[in-house]
């Protein structure tokens, strides 16, 4: 069975992706402000005005020699009326391609003994979780990416934010020579 | 060598004959069904597509995966939805409860007259103060293929009582999945 660094590899020669780049592990993320009662987030397509805090990229894609593997998904919500422990709904898309399909990370929220993972449960909070995948996700250069949450409650007031953070193996840019 | 997730999906779709299911896009997958009517005995993602999000997340095809799509089930967790809108839930630690169940997929039980009993994964419990009501399960899963309905039956209890009690409940079924992935232009 391919390990993550194998199977980012396999992918990027498939698309003709031949730099070797400099191996890293990558942390991405996202932040959206809320309007009240919004029940729907969507993660990774608007960048403006947005600050470094809330988000390390630019544009919703990788650079040309820049690839990674999701291997966990970390989701915060700051909000004083809404919580991430009840019923959601993440989808992940890559390129036209769902790669994570309707997917309810809030079993992983707060101490309720039903997490799908033990290691990443590890404390009682109903507004911060973090999820490992079981298969590696590979995010080619230059392909377009987008997250989508929906959340069931509508408590969500008006300034929440909501962040989706993704987390894993990664390659980026290494000329190999002296520019 | 034991084998690993990926392998006993392609293995168990070989055999079936679903030969295309190694070329579609691998993930990581749960689905849910939740029945908000308090119950001793519960019939679970059976008629899921005629229930919504929150109370499921199976969508409009329902009890079955839809063509080369398919879920290694890994993990069975069982929740107690709060209200009749099924927005909140609990863990079974909640009420004492644990669960007895059978995973049926096709005209085949797979799972029989098992019990999820509370808080027997502590071996691997590191999460808080909650005992847990997630059983793993043994060697690799057992494979969901794509168009063939499954369902749980699925009967609380008190964990210390042993008694059947009426509650609400939900069960998830969590593992490695895959999701269609045209591999040609359509």
């Amino acid at each position: 069975m391919a390990n993550q660094v194998q199977k980012l590899a396999y992918v990027d020669s498939k698309l003709g992706v031949s730099l070797p780049g400099q191996q890293t592990t990558r942390v991405i993320y996202d932040s959206v402000n809320a309007t009240a009662g919004q029940q729907f987030f969507e993660f990774f397509t608007n960048f403006a005005g947005k600050t470094e805090f809330q988000t390390n990229l630019t544009t919703n894609k990788l650079d040309s020699a820049e690839s990674m593997v999701i291997k966990s998904i970390q989701i915060i919500m700051n909000s004083a009326t809404s919580n991430l422990a009840d019923h959601l709904n993440l989808n992940i898309t890559v390129g036209n391609q769902v790669v994570v399909k309707d997917f309810d990370p809030s079993f992983n929220a707060t101490n309720r003994g039903v997490a799908f993972d033990r290691l990443h449960s590890g404390f009682n909070d109903g507004t911060n979780l973090e999820l490992r995948l079981l298969t590696d996700i590979v995010i080619p250069p230059q392909v377009n990416f987008k997250a989508t949450l929906q959340v069931s409650n509508a408590l969500v007031a008006v300034n929440d934010d909501i962040t989706i953070i993704f987390k894993g193996y990664g390659r980026i840019f290494s000329a190999g020579a002296s520019f | 060598m034991g084998m690993s997730a990926q392998d006993k999906m392609i293995t168990v779709a070989n055999r079936l004959g679903l030969t295309s299911l190694k070329d579609m896009q691998g993930t990581t997958r749960m689905v849910y069904d939740s029945n908000t009517t308090a119950a001793l005995t519960h019939t679970l993602f059976k008629g899921a597509s005629q229930r919504a999000f929150p109370l499921t997340n199976v969508g409009a095809n329902g009890n079955q995966f839809q063509v080369d799509e398919a879920l290694l089930v890994e993990k069975i967790g069982f929740f107690i939805p709060s209200a009749a809108d099924g927005i909140a839930y609990t863990g079974i630690a909640a009420a004492g409860r644990s669960i007895k169940f059978d995973l049926v997929i096709g005209n085949k039980t797979v799972i029989k007259d098992a019990t999820c009993e509370l808080g027997g994964e502590q071996a691997f419990f590191n999460d808080g103060a909650s005992a847990s009501g997630v059983i793993d399960l043994e060697g690799v899963g057992i494979l969901i293929p794509p168009q063939v309905e499954y369902y749980v039956v699925a009967k609380p209890f008190s964990t210390a009582l042993r008694v059947g009690t009426s509650d609400r409940l939900g069960c998830y079924l969590f593992g490695t999945g895959a999701l269609l992935n045209f591999n040609t232009t359509i």
